[in-house]
């Protein structure tokens, strides 16, 4: 493996080298020219966005009238209002069902069932539902969230076939339609990581479990679950932030509503920003999103233990 | 180069020829079940993409879905010039923003996989967790940092676009370095080849599938943005193609044909482009196996 059939077309006119060896054993300082471009964006660009989000939060900025050129900062002002705003409550809980509800359990649960049917299903079958899905996946968000409103209103294709073509599921049922919207946008990112995990199931356990005669399930909670476990706790934490992230679709199909039945944290941070002008109102419920996103990422990493 | 990305990466998931090489299983009651299991979730993954596909052929198109009237003409009355625009300006957005994140990144993952950098883990555990970052989150600051450095238009729209998926591509290339063999490399230092020339006559040949996936990565995440340029782009003629779409809905007289066949033509370079990048390297190795769990 490490005598790569490459290294012998290396001229054999090389002499041993006569200085230093200059490879990863030693510190070099042009390492970390090579690190500064991605160094200087992100910590620009990415970091410094992220804490100003969180002094902003702390300000009366605004995005018209006075306070939009001269803010200053306020204090626990914000936060007064925060702990007051029932709306921020009701998005919390929205926020909730959306990530775990719709992303944890359904994509992961949906994604992990594609992915162990597709490993036995015949090949004409995988190859057109596997397509299927994998482009529903890569649907820019707009056009998803554009072909899901469409789906889910009056006269549109899911109140057709329920005989019922007056009935508007995105006016009455509006957070189930959310949920299913993003479950059908990001199922296949899970079929596909979970696919590559199960790959990594040894084929021998497998016929060995066969050959006792070990029944389908037992196999799956007893063989399968426990070797696939690292890659659905990944898949969950993944699919998690990207639930989590998933602003476009919510906010095209109902922008939060009806009566801010749908309205998740980043539809609700975005609203009070833009729409209600509250700039710094908005940065802080931004920070509440950190706080969450940095909860997801430390539970994965004390229950994954990452290695890099 | 393509017989080294499948070694490292894994059998690739979903490249065509596996699906169609695969023999098919014995036929008992058990593979029927999953089969048709199977088929049917994919028949209901098909349902909502029906509308898009209808409505983008039908001359009456609504929110409804009804049998077509067949025409091209919603085709042809999308391409005016505004709308021409607007994919160019997302075509320039993820252009820019693809070859500034892909630059910085193929740098930073090779210090990263080949140098001795103090804290190295610390630094790649703070990728993975900017990876994880959802955007919405940095859209005020951003929007008052840009307000004030005056930067409300495409090109510092399109840097930041790189930026949000940086953190990704240093992590993929990073890796796809990792499984480049070493000892090409040690054989050129012993030449005294600089640093600039192994990148370039070395790892870039080598990595080239790994950093060609980073760049389809930050394209079309780039492609796909909606929040971000409608934020920062204030001027109507920078507008890209989601902002466009969207704007389609709220118009005073709706065209629903026009919407379908405008989101068909600014969503394919997308499918595409993730058709290219999984032959380059698997799926399963791009988003499983760039986060070893």
């Amino acid at each position: 493996m490490a005598r790569s059939a490459q290294a012998i077309t290396i001229p054999a006119s090389l002499e041993m080298p006569s200085g230093p060896r200059q490879d990863r054993e030693h510190f070099q300082w042009g390492s970390l020219l090579l690190l500064l471009p991605s160094v200087l964006l992100l910590a620009g660009l990415f970091l410094f966005p992220v804490g100003y989000a969180f002094y902003l939060g702390f300000t009366n900025l605004a995005l018209i009238g006075p306070t939009a050129q001269n803010f200053q900062f306020t204090g626990a002002a914000n936060l007064q209002t925060l702990v007051h705003d029932s709306v921020f409550y009701q998005s919390l809980v929205l926020t909730f069902i959306f990530v775990f509800g719709s992303g944890v359990v359904g994509v992961t649960v949906l994604g992990l069932l594609l992915a162990l049917l597709m490993q036995h299903a015949v090949g004409v079958i995988r190859a057109i539902v596997g397509s299927i899905v994998i482009v529903s996946w890569m649907l820019p968000p707009v056009t998803a969230a554009l072909i899901w409103y469409a789906f889910s209103t009056a006269n549109g294709t899911m109140a057709v076939l329920a005989l019922n073509p007056k009935a508007d599921y995105l006016h009455t049922a509006p957070m189930l339609m959310v949920c299913l919207a993003n479950i059908w946008a990001t199922a296949g990112f899970a079929m596909i990581v979970l696919s590559a995990g199960l790959r990594n199931v040894p084929a021998e356990i497998i016929e060995a479990s066969q050959v006792e005669g070990a029944r389908i399930w037992h196999r799956f909670w007893s063989i399968t679950l426990p070797i696939m476990w690292p890659t659905i706790v990944t898949t969950v934490l993944l699919v998690g932030l990207l639930t989590l992230a998933n602003f476009s679709l919510v906010y095209i199909m109902t922008a939060g509503g009806p009566g801010n039945s749908t309205n998740i944290l980043p539809v609700y941070s975005y609203q009070q920003a833009f729409s209600f002008d509250h700039l710094a109102y908005g940065a802080l419920l931004g920070d509440v999103m950190v706080v969450i996103a940095t909860i997801l990422a430390f539970a994965y990493v004390r229950v994954a233990r990452v290695t890099i | 180069m393509k017989g080294l990305a499948r070694v490292t990466s894994g059998p690739d998931a979903l490249a065509p020829e596996d699906m169609i090489s695969v023999p098919a299983p014995r036929v008992d009651a058990q593979a029927l079940v999953g089969n048709l299991l199977l088929l049917g979730i994919g028949v209901l993954f098909m349902l909502p993409l029906l509308w898009l596909i209808f409505s983008s052929i039908d001359a009456n198109a609504s929110w409804g879905i009804e049998m077509p009237q067949i025409t091209a003409k919603n085709f042809s009355d999308v391409t005016t010039s505004d709308n021409v625009t607007s994919l160019y300006n997302s075509f320039y957005l993820a252009a820019i923003a693809t070859i500034v994140a892909t630059a910085v990144a193929t740098l930073a993952g090779y210090a990263l996989s080949r140098r001795r950098i103090p804290l190295k883990k610390s630094l790649m555990l703070i990728v993975l967790f900017l990876t994880g970052i959802p955007v919405s989150i940095m859209i005020v600051p951003v929007y008052q940092m840009y307000v004030t450095l005056n930067w409300l238009s495409l090109f510092p729209t399109a840097v930041f676009l790189g930026v949000t998926g940086l953190p990704f591509e240093i992590w993929l290339i990073k890796n796809f370095i990792d499984s480049v063999p070493i000892e090409l490399e040690e054989a050129a230092r012993m030449e005294r080849a600089g640093t600039l020339q192994i990148l370039r006559t070395l790892i870039l040949p080598l990595a080239l599938p790994g950093i060609a996936a980073a760049a389809i990565y930050g394209f079309i995440n780039a492609w796909g943005s909606f929040l971000i340029p409608l934020i920062l782009l204030s001027s109507p003629g920078d507008q890209p193609g989601p902002v466009t779409i969207y704007s389609f809905i709220g118009a005073a007289v709706v065209r629903y044909g026009d919407i379908a066949a405008f989101s068909v033509l600014y969503s394919v370079p997308v499918i595409v482009l993730f058709l290219i990048m999984s032959r380059l390297i698997g799926g399963g190795f791009l988003l499983g196996g760039a986060i070893k769990g």
